[in-house]
């Protein structure tokens, strides 16, 4: 009896336990649900960039038979956007298109055929405005604005200045500057958008299954544009295959869909294909970098100085939020006792980029590294060293835009992979064309100001338990491949000390699940597991009560064993049966919840407008080493070797935080060397698999994978982010190491090969000039 | 996805049917593997009402040795030609440019007519209807504007077929078969110089088999392509080369390129070397006049400059690995 001990669940490698259904293919996917009754929808597209509707003529695609509902702009004149602030993009175009490939009409159809045929009978008159597909021109003076309450079309202008900059850089030793260029990308996940609306015309009810990572949001959007009340919409979160901040905001792919489905009276489905997809876009905006970095002789940084120009796309989409994690993230790495920053985000006539992994920092996060590193060079000082130098300091981890950092675990992430990489030993001893660099980062775990302000907590969590002993964990944190599910199931089996076999979950249905804000911003793991194990306290507490009753002995005195109650060592105690038929005894099934909502020290500065965002109640820490080799004939890149260390607080799953740190790593390494969307035009030229180049398994490098545990106060067993830091930390990682392996630094990116060659042919002939 | 048209799909199970049905339905097209043809259907850029589907004709899937030299079906899949012992002995090329088509399960679907026959490619064409139609298509199909290179009257589209270069240096000859029979004609003359109509096969005529003469069975040779990631991309440039040494000397050269014209070309002026030695000076030679036959131009989005530039290293590197 005196063997028995609660199962352990955290800190423990465990298989995701929705892995079944996806190795087996019984996973059903928001395309996999096609009832005998289901319409197809497919979408008319603007094929201008920017222009007045004059009309859509949509008479001769109603008369073909076989079609039951075409919808327009005049469908709906409610807006959606993710940001209360910025809500001005309608499902369908009304008045203006702003972007090749924005919607105009939907067609709701028996067949594909049908609706194809439909979509071409579609006249769509329009008088064309002049476009603007780069920042530059958009700002330009005497440009059009785009939209008419954005003049010059600037959707938000941020600007600081915090600590004393001038004074900084007047003091400093040495300043250096540089202007970046990081090409817009793409998140390329592996399921294109769908969505399928069934709405009940009887009942005047709508349900909506769609791929996304907000049902929540989506669900609130689609009220407002159906001018449906909520309570009569449920939103169902399939399985998603990734999201990566795709669908971070609700898309016009499950609002049209749900329109056209209303006025089919019927069930529609929309699939999207891999254009479409690229169309619908929310990736990472195109960023111009300015930055200028001041220090002294030893290294340390008396000024930041830097300016981020973003080019947003047609509409805001979370725009006023990347601008200003551009500049708020530019704290909580190292020690900056002054920085300035001006931050445009501008408006164009391009699809609207929106949230991606590395949200807002990682462009300015790869200038500030890449120039640091740079500076590290011409001092003569070593690139893990001028970081250290700068690093917080302890206890307080003191910012001057006020973040609460409460665990720092950089210090231990640069010891590891200077270590694990033998970086003293071999640093500028491989040989030519190969080297090694070395970057940090940085991610909030989750915002501390909710997107909408309600009053309710952050995350709430429901655990059932009935008669039959089992628990159902219900949660509407959207499992979107991340491992939510599996995390939140950990962390009530840590607290009851149950195996993890013990629980069921349903997640992500609006009418069984407990609203969540949804994935992004790497919340769930630090807000919904706080909630459950918040709501797995709670029952164990209901179980300790019932258990106590049964023995007759104060709840104080129970020991739970997970399996196990007892009252004292001798004592063979109940098993958990016998405690769940107690506790239900006069009251039946029982479900508990658990709450979680920030503090409020965590909600940001007030020394600046918007200061909020970038507040967060922990942050994860990366540090990285990438050893290269570059091909002197043709410029290819070889990423040889990758090590990646990541204070994630607390691995709560080491299996899962390895799986995310490889694929920040993976997916940093796409945008560093091969991706970046083209235009020609506003024509996304390469909106395919093929021509947007994703780095394939053949490129993945070896990665070793260094997890650090600080153990974060406020975390969930102490952990923090773990799926976005370390894609920051590889892009200058990866460019530094370029640097030191052929003597040029990159600039722009991603690093293409003709770049590259570019690059080395002019320092040859710089080279050759001075000699 | 993209919308799949309807079409009647014909499946011949003799080269003799197949004829026949191209006869009696002159704008059928055919298709093999379907990796590449397929997503032009999808894509709007082949609207075909009548596909004739090659892959149930067995004879068309022989490998056959003779004393004239090696026979290979046009229906013999990539992966196929890349793992056959007698081809990767005799023909070491031409099953490397077979393993390096596309990814590993293309080559189990794709067959070597079909990329022979590949339809050249262009960043302006591979794309979906509702893109070609907002830009007003182009000159390969239902437009009349070049965007490669507008004011000019000529398809820049590039020919980005792997074993094409491969075979060629081997003087391969393809057999076409028709109504009027079988006719045998060296590859290089199935090729022309014309983006929008880059083959030179009659309507009718359906590729059949390739011939690998046995005079040159055993004979070094490499291919190499360049490409952004290492699978799945067709060639920003890819070169074959054969070179036999004799003493130091060079005995017999050939070299071939794809993916930097509308055709898979034979670099010319390579008989100069032979009988000579390959020193640094004349592999710089060589990599120079690779450069200049070679006429990449805008049709993908990495720079036609660096196209260029690397598919002479890369010609030069395989020379030398060959010569030493």
């Amino acid at each position: 009896m005196n063997q028995i001990k609660p199962t352990k669940s955290i800190g423990i490698r465990k298989p995701l336990v929705d892995g079944p259904e996806k190795v087996s293919g019984k996973a059903l996917y928001s395309a996999d649900f096609i009832p005998a009754d289901c319409l197809v929808g497919r979408i008319f597209r603007s094929p201008i960039s920017h222009g007045e509707i004059i009309e859509v003529d949509v008479s001769k695609a109603e008369a073909l038979p076989g079609v039951k509902a075409v919808i327009t702009g005049d469908v709906t004149d409610e807006t959606f956007g993710v940001l209360p602030i910025a809500r001005f993009e309608y499902p369908l175009a009304r008045d203006k298109v702003r972007y090749k490939g924005e919607p105009v009409a939907c067609v709701a159809a028996i067949d594909a055929e049908t609706a194809q045929k439909a979509i071409e009978l579609i006249k769509f008159n329009y008088k064309e405005l002049p476009a603007y597909f780069t920042s530059k021109d958009a700002m330009a003076k005497g440009s059009v604005n785009i939209h008419d309450h954005r003049e010059g079309n600037i959707e938000r202008d941020v600007d600081f200045d915090l600590g004393e900059t001038d004074g900084g850089l007047k003091a400093a030793d040495l300043i250096m500057e540089e202007t970046y260029n990081c090409a817009e990308v793409a998140q390329v996940q592996s399921e294109p958008h769908a969505a399928i609306a069934e709405y009940d015309a009887i009942r005047d009810f709508m349900t909506v299954r769609a791929s996304t990572q907000v049902p929540y949001y989506g669900h609130k959007m689609l009220a407002k544009t159906l001018k449906m009340q909520e309570s009569k919409v449920r939103m169902i979160k399939p399985f998603v295959g990734g999201g990566f901040g795709c669908r971070t905001e609700c898309l016009n792919v499950e609002l049209i869909c749900a329109l056209a489905a209303r006025a089919a009276q019927g069930t529609v489905r929309i699939v999207t294909s891999r254009e479409e997809t690229f169309i619908t876009h929310r990736g990472r905006p195109e960023t111009d970098v300015e930055i200028k970095i001041g220090v002294k002789k030893n290294g340390l940084i008396t000024a930041v100085d830097f300016k981020a120009i973003q080019r947003g796309g047609a509409y805001s989409g979370y725009g006023v939020v990347t601008i200003l994690y551009a500049g708020g993230l530019m704290f909580g790495v190292y020690n900056l006792p002054a920085v300035r920053y001006r931050g445009l985000r501008v408006l164009t006539n391009t699809p609207p980029p929106g949230a991606m992994r590395g949200h807002g920092t990682t462009d300015v996060r790869y200038a500030f590294e890449s120039l640091l590193d740079k500076i590290a060079n011409e001092l003569g000082i070593d690139a893990i060293e001028i970081r250290r130098r700068n690093l917080l300091k302890a206890p307080k981890y003191e910012t001057l835009n006020e973040m609460f950092i409460n665990s720092y675990g950089l210090p231990e992430c640069l010891d590891w992979v200077e270590e694990k990489s033998g970086w003293k030993e071999r640093k500028g001893k491989l040989g030519p064309n190969r080297g090694l660099g070395v970057a940090c980062a940085h991610y909030p775990s989750g915002a501390s100001k909710p997107v909408n302000w309600t009053g309710e907590p952050h995350a709430t969590v429901h655990l059932k338990l009935d008669w039959d002993g089992s628990i159902t964990l219900l949660t509407g944190a959207p499992e979107i491949g991340q491992g939510s599910t599996t995390m939140a199931t950990q962390c009530a089996a840590e607290i009851l000390g149950l195996d993890m076999s013990r629980f069921q979950s349903l997640t992500s249905d609006s009418k069984l699940t407990p609203k969540d804000n949804g994935s992004y911003s790497s919340r769930v793991t630090y807000m919904v597991g706080n909630a459950s194990i918040d709501a797995a306290t709670n029952l164990k507490n209901i179980l300790i009560e019932a258990a106590a009753r049964k023995l007759e002995v104060k709840p104080e005195d129970i020991e739970c064993l997970g399996e196990i109650y007892r009252a004292g060592t001798q004592d063979d105690g109940l098993n958990f049966n016998e405690v769940v038929q107690a506790a239900l005894e006069g009251t039946g099934t029982i479900t508990v919840k658990g709450n979680y909502d920030t503090l409020p020290e965590s909600w940001g500065t007030k020394k600046y407008r918007g200061g909020a965002i970038s507040g967060s109640m922990a942050y994860a820490y990366a540090a990285q080493v990438v050893e290269v080799s570059i091909d002197p004939d043709t410029a290819e890149i070889t990423v040889e070797k990758v090590w990646a260390a990541q204070d994630v607080g607390k691995a709560l799953n080491p299996l899962a935080v390895e799986g995310q740190i490889e694929g920040s790593v993976w997916m940093g390494m796409g945008q560093a060397i091969s991706e970046g969307t083209q235009y020609v035009n506003g024509l996304g030229i390469t909106n395919s698999m093929l021509d947007y180049r994703v780095p394939t398994i053949i490129e993945s490098p070896p990665i070793e994978v260094g997890i650090i545990e600080s153990i974060d106060p406020h975390g969930p067993f102490g952990a923090k982010e773990a799926g976005e830091t370390s894609l920051v930390a590889f892009i200058p990682a990866l460019t530094n190491a370029i640097a030191d392996a052929i003597g040029v630094r990159p600039i722009d990116l991603p690093v293409t090969p003709d770049r590259l060659l570019q690059l080395m042919e002019d320092y040859q002939k710089t080279e050759k000039a001075a000699e | 996805m993209e919308y799949m048209p309807n079409f009647q799909l014909h499946r011949p199970e003799t080269p003799e049917e197949a004829i026949k049905l191209l006869n009696e339905q002159p704008e059928a097209k055919l298709v093999a593997g379907g990796t590449d043809m397929i997503v032009n259907v999808r894509r709007g850029i082949e609207q075909p009402k009548n596909l004739i589907d090659l892959s149930s004709i067995n004879q068309l899937k022989e490998i056959t040795e003779s004393n004239d030299g090696l026979r290979i079906g046009a229906g013999v899949t990539l992966n196929k030609v890349a793992t056959t012992a007698l081809i990767k002995k005799g023909y070491p090329a031409v099953a490397e440019a077979a393993s390096s088509v596309a990814g590993g399960t293309h080559q189990q679907y794709g067959t070597l007519g079909g990329n022979l026959c590949l339809d050249t490619r262009c960043l302006f064409y591979n794309q979906s209807e509702w893109w070609r139609q907002s830009n007003d298509y182009c000159m390969k199909e239902r437009g009349d504007v070049c965007h490669v290179a507008p004011g000019g009257k000529r398809c820049f589209a590039a020919f980005s077929g792997d074993v094409a270069p491969a075979m060629l240096v081997y003087t391969a000859e393809v057999e076409l078969l028709s109504s009027r029979g079988i006719r045998r004609i060296p590859l290089a003359e199935m090729y022309q110089n014309d983006g929008m109509n880059h083959l030179t096969l009659a309507p009718d005529e359906l590729v059949s088999a390739v011939h690998l003469p046995r005079t040159l069975n055993g004979t070094p040779s490499r291919y190499e392509k360049v490409r952004i990631r290492g699978s799945i991309d067709f060639p920003l440039a890819g070169a074959a080369v054969r070179l036999k040494m004799n003493c130091g000397k060079v005995e017999d050269i050939s070299i071939a390129l794809t993916g930097v014209n509308p055709f898979p070309q034979i670099i010319k002026g390579t008989d100069e070397y032979i009988g000579k030695a390959l020193n640094d000076e004349g592999l710089d030679i060589l990599r120079d006049s690779v450069r200049k036959q070679a006429k990449p131009m805008k049709t993908t989005t990495v720079a036609p400059w660096y196209r260029r530039r690397v598919i002479g290293a890369l010609a030069r590197k395989l020379i030398k690995e060959l010569a030493a």
